[in-house]
């Protein structure tokens, strides 16, 4: 267990953070090179204030039609998302580590408010997989890399929350939290989860051709 | 006859019970957390004499250091008549570590090394 605990923690934690943050970067730059030689029209519409305001439209609840036209679908995908990247930045367990190795340290959040975070992304995830299964609009664009999508998700929170409580089979339960959440990390550059890095650019350029070329809103 | 031999047996043996019992309250059996402000965590589990036997630890200096000005460990000296937290304080300044890493470095870091002893969480943050 000694050894298991150590190369997960170790040379695989390492390589999960170098894929993620490596191939997040490639993708962007083959994005940005593509863009420049095929459609180099794309930086003549950008523009920085009708792309901004476009963003915080778009981040903002209630704050478009299509978020007002879906007021469940909106506080799900809003809690879900916030916690989903705030709870595992700002979870004391991680701090701990973080401080164990580098010495670095930065505010947490009470585990109990963090562990409440973990279940509303638990619940995130089931409610985006009825969904998918129930209603026909969502079921026509599915494949089953959206069903592998949500379990890759899903599976660091569930591991993570039922490590917390020391429940089941504990010892096992880090490890498999460790290696999922290190999965997820992988996945993040070459899945859908890469909308964690696109989803700006392209509402950007959303909001860039709308308002700068239409002259109209995008939300 | 079978009575007196309950009672040799039976009676020494409840007295030894009752002193080991008595004893073991005086030993630590968790770390005190509550140099801590508002600990998030169950105190970690370290039966402190029971521990350094199994761990074969003899010199108290491995946890209950003192260090010179420059940094150098003093061997032969030892520091068990002060707590870590007297030391350590909640941040860390210069080579000395916070409280909470001095600790999972101390306790964690050795179990590692060893590949002996608990290194995850609840092993040692035990939830009742
Ligand atoms: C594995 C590390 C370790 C070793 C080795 C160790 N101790 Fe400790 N000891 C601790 C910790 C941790 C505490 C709690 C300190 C605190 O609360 O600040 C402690 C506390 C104590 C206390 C205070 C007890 C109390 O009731 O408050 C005494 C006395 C003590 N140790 C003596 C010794 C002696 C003597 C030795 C050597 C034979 C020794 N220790 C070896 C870790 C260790
Ligand atoms: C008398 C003050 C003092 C006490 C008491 C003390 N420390 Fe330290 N400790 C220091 C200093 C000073 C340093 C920094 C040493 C250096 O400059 O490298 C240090 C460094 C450390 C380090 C990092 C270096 C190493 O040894 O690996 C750890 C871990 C540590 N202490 C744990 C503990 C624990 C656990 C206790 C309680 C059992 C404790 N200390 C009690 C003063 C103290
Ligand atoms: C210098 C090495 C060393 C240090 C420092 C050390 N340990 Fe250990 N510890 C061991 C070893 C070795 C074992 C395993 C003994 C065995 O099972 O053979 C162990 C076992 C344990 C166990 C399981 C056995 C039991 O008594 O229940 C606990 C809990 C534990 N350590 C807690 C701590 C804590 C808490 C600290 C820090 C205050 C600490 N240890 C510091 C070497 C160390
Ligand atoms: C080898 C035993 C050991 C392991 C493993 C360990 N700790 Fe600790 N930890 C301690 C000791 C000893 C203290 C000092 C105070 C106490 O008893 O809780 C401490 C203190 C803390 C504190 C500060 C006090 C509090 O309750 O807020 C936090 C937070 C903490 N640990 C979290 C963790 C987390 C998260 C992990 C796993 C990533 C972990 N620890 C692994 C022994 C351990």
């Amino acid at each position: 267990m000694v050894d298991v605990y150590t190369f997960v923690s170790g040379p695989l934690a390492w390589a999960a953070f170098t894929i993620c943050i490596g191939g997040c970067l490639y993708r962007l730059i083959s994005l940005i090179v593509l863009a420049y030689k095929k459609e180099r029209f794309i930086f003549t519409y950008m523009s920085f204030s009708y792309g901004l305001r476009s963003i915080v439209h778009w981040i903002t609840p209630f704050a478009t039609e299509n978020w007002r036209r879906h007021p469940v679908l909106t506080v799900v995908t809003f809690a879900f998302h916030i916690s989903l990247v705030i709870a595992p930045i700002f979870l004391l367990s991680h701090i701990v580590l973080w401080e164990e190795a580098w010495d670095l340290r930065w505010p947490a959040l009470p585990d109990a408010l963090a562990d409440t975070m973990a279940v509303i992304v638990i619940a995130g995830c089931i409610f985006f997989l009825v969904r998918r299964l129930k209603l026909p609009e969502v079921q026509f664009v599915t494949t089953a890399s959206d069903y592998v999508i949500l379990a890759i998700v899903a599976a660091p929170f569930v591991t993570g929350f039922l490590a917390y409580h020391q429940w089941v089979a504990y010892p096992y339960m880090v490890i498999a939290h460790i290696i999922s959440g290190e999965v997820m990390l992988v996945a993040i550059p070459f899945t859908r989860l890469s909308h964690m890095v696109f989803s700006p650019l392209t509402r950007a350029y959303m909001g860039s051709e709308f308002g700068k070329v239409r002259m109209a809103r995008d939300w | 006859m079978k009575k007196s031999a309950l009672f040799t047996v039976a009676v020494p043996t409840l007295l030894l019970l009752m002193i080991a019992v008595a004893g073991s309250q005086e030993e630590i059996e968790f770390v005190d957390n509550s140099d801590f402000s508002n600990a998030q965590r169950p105190p970690s589990v370290f039966r402190h004499e029971e521990h350094n036997e199994i761990a074969e630890l003899e010199d108290c200096a491995e946890c209950h250091h003192i260090y010179d000005d420059n940094g150098q460990k003093l061997e032969d000296e030892s520091s068990e008549d002060q707590r870590c937290s007297e030391c350590h304080e909640s941040r860390s300044s210069g080579r000395k570590p916070s409280l909470t890493r001095a600790y999972h470095v101390n306790c964690k870091g050795c179990h590692l090394k060893q590949k002996k002893g608990p290194f995850l969480c609840g092993e040692c943050h035990v939830k009742q």
